[in-house]
């Protein structure tokens, strides 16, 4: 899952996988702004058939951030 | 301590330094800068300008990365009657080679994405600012009247255009905006906003005119970073776009309401706020003075209005932003409109271009010295302007000018996520133009026949679209203005 997940960030943000490490965040890079942001989030929640609860989508930051929550939402 | 009678912006920082050195200007990462060592800063990197044999008149190219080396070098640039073409580190190839191409720099600095055909652009990192010392002043004559930046349009429409803002130009409008703001030297401002756009690089200099703080911020998108800097640098003032604060709204919900206590003005601009987000505003913000401008690159900040004192005309642009600005509605001859009727919206003012970088550019621009925004509206009798649309936007179906935005504004009103609107061939040959909705669907449970027929309640038959599309997203600018003419294609 940990991989489909970066594999998603690096493809909505069109930069390459080796960019996409853990402690990467919004705002980092300046592919990832808040359209950006908006994107990955409704790509993977589309991809891989998630719903991220309104309530966590603020602390959704990080690249480790975005792939515990989608791991916990898969029950992972 | 330089003299730079021709800049108000420089003379305003270089009176700063003197009665207040210790004052803070700038907060970049770890770096505060006060102003006395801005001053000194913008000195060295004059004198690595003139070192490169830079002189008036030269152009330089300044990749406007959010960083306090790109502000040394821009107010350098106006020290020595340098020309700055500003553009976005992150714009596309293209975008570059043309603008370069054109106004054909003699250095080029900052640290793009892309790569320019033919130059060398001198990353930020690789300059020596230190110990450069500048050549003895006086400085040659300059003149207020000089060009000190060309910025390029964004382009809802064809190519970019240069445009041509003189130091008159960029302090006008950055006072007009401080007058109606009332931002204070006591003031601490945070900058997510873009510096390679018209509205953050104009925030820049309405903090530093004001002896202000400036808190650096990289952008939006991390809002747990953009809370912290609120409050850890008890910020008292920001700027943001309408995109941006759906963003906010979306992803934080109204968390930003804790800081209504601190935030003294959040300026808001650049493209459409829905009436509901503003009273959302001043329900969140009700000591805050929420100060929304209309204007243009071209014509930066020439209206303005503030939420809690025109809350019964919240659908207004609002009324120029100063008395050295003045707006006026006329008709596609030039011809005065009554008040009431509809025409385009010119301004004339400090703040409004004298030309475009390419002359051609100006052909249908003015009407003598009255700009021609191509933004469709009236003055009512209340004496505040009303905007109905982009002139070149407006749908033209049977001799009926319609306002993309109004029809937006009621497919909206039904659920739908978001929308946009163009004027298309009538397929029946007979009225020109109608207009065709793009909608993304979102959770809507509505088919088009159903949205249509909702829609027949609330707009005259021929504002309801014939075509017909459902889209994954709007195509937008930056700065949150949709972007028609991709949609046309």
């Amino acid at each position: 899952m940990e991989t489909q997940v970066k594999q998603i960030i690096a493809r909505v943000l069109n930069v390459s996988l080796d960019v996409i490490t853990d402690d990467l965040s919004a705002g980092d890079i300046p592919e990832w702004d808040s359209v950006g942001n908006l994107a990955i989030i409704s790509t993977i929640e589309q991809e891989l058939d998630v719903e991220f609860p309104l309530e966590d989508l603020f602390d959704l930051t990080s690249v480790k951030t975005i792939v515990d929550e989608v791991n916990q939402l898969k029950n992972v | 301590m330089f003299d730079a009678p021709h800049s108000h912006v420089l003379a305003s920082i270089a009176a700063h330094a003197t009665s207040a050195p210790d004052k803070v200007a700038l907060v970049d990462n770890d770096a505060r800068v006060t102003y006395s060592q801005l001053v000194a800063r913008v000195e060295n990197a004059a004198g690595l300008l003139q070192a490169m044999g830079l002189h008036r008149g030269d152009r330089i190219m300044l990749a406007a990365n959010k960083e306090a080396d790109f502000i040394y070098l821009y107010l350098a640039a106006h020290l020595l009657g340098i020309v700055n073409v500003v553009v976005d580190p992150s714009a596309p190839a293209d975008r570059l080679n043309y603008i370069t191409g054109i106004t054909r720099p003699a250095a080029a600095f900052g640290n793009t994405v892309n790569p320019i055909d033919g130059i060398r652009v001198i990353a930020f990192g690789d300059l020596d600012l230190d110990n450069k010392a500048i050549l003895p002043l006086p400085l040659p004559s300059l003149q207020s009247s000089d060009v000190a930046d060309i910025m390029f349009t964004t382009g809802t429409t064809g190519r970019p255009k240069g445009v041509c803002l003189t130091h008159d130009n960029i302090a006008g409008s950055a006072c007009n905006t401080n007058g109606f703001i009332g931002t204070k030297s006591s003031d601490i401002e945070a900058l997510a906003l873009p510096l390679s756009h018209s509205f953050g690089l104009g925030r820049l200099r309405c903090v530093l005119i004001a002896g202000a703080t400036l808190v650096l911020v990289g952008n939006f998108a991390n809002l747990k970073t953009f809370f912290t800097v609120l409050d850890t640098e008890k910020v008292t003032g920001f700027g943001m776009v309408p995109a941006v604060w759906q963003y906010i709204k979306r992803l934080s919900g109204n968390r930003i309401a804790r800081f209504a206590g601190q935030l003294r003005y959040i300026e808001i601009g650049s493209a459409a706020l829905p009436i509901e987000d503003k009273r959302l505003l001043m329900e969140l913000f009700p000591k805050t003075r929420i100060c929304m401008h209309y204007g243009l690159t071209e014509a930066s900040r020439a209206m303005f209005t503030e939420f809690h004192q025109s809350q019964d005309h919240l659908d207004a642009i609002g009324r120029p932003a100063s008395q050295l600005v003045e707006a006026c509605v006329l008709d596609e001859q030039g011809g005065a409109v009554p008040d009431g009727a509809d025409g385009e919206i010119c301004v004339r003012g400090n703040m409004v271009t004298h030309t475009y970088f390419l002359p051609q550019d100006n052909d249908g621009a003015f009407y003598g010295d009255w700009f021609r925004t191509g933004d469709w509206g009236h003055r009512g009798h209340d004496g505040l302007f009303y905007l109905t649309g982009r002139k070149k936007e407006l749908i033209n179906v049977g001799g009926e000018k319609v306002s993309p935005g109004a029809i937006e504004e009621a497919i909206k009103s039904l659920g739908i996520a978001d929308c946009a609107c163009v004027g298309v061939p009538d397929p029946k040959g007979v009225l020109g133009e109608v207009p065709k909705a793009f909608l993304v669907k979102g959770n809507c449970p509505m088919d088009f026949e159903e949205i249509k027929s909702n829609l027949l309640t609330k707009l005259p038959p021929h504002e309801v679209p014939v075509e017909w599309a459902w889209i994954d997203a709007i195509p937008r600018t930056s700065s949150g203005k949709i972007q028609r003419l991709k949609l046309k294609q």
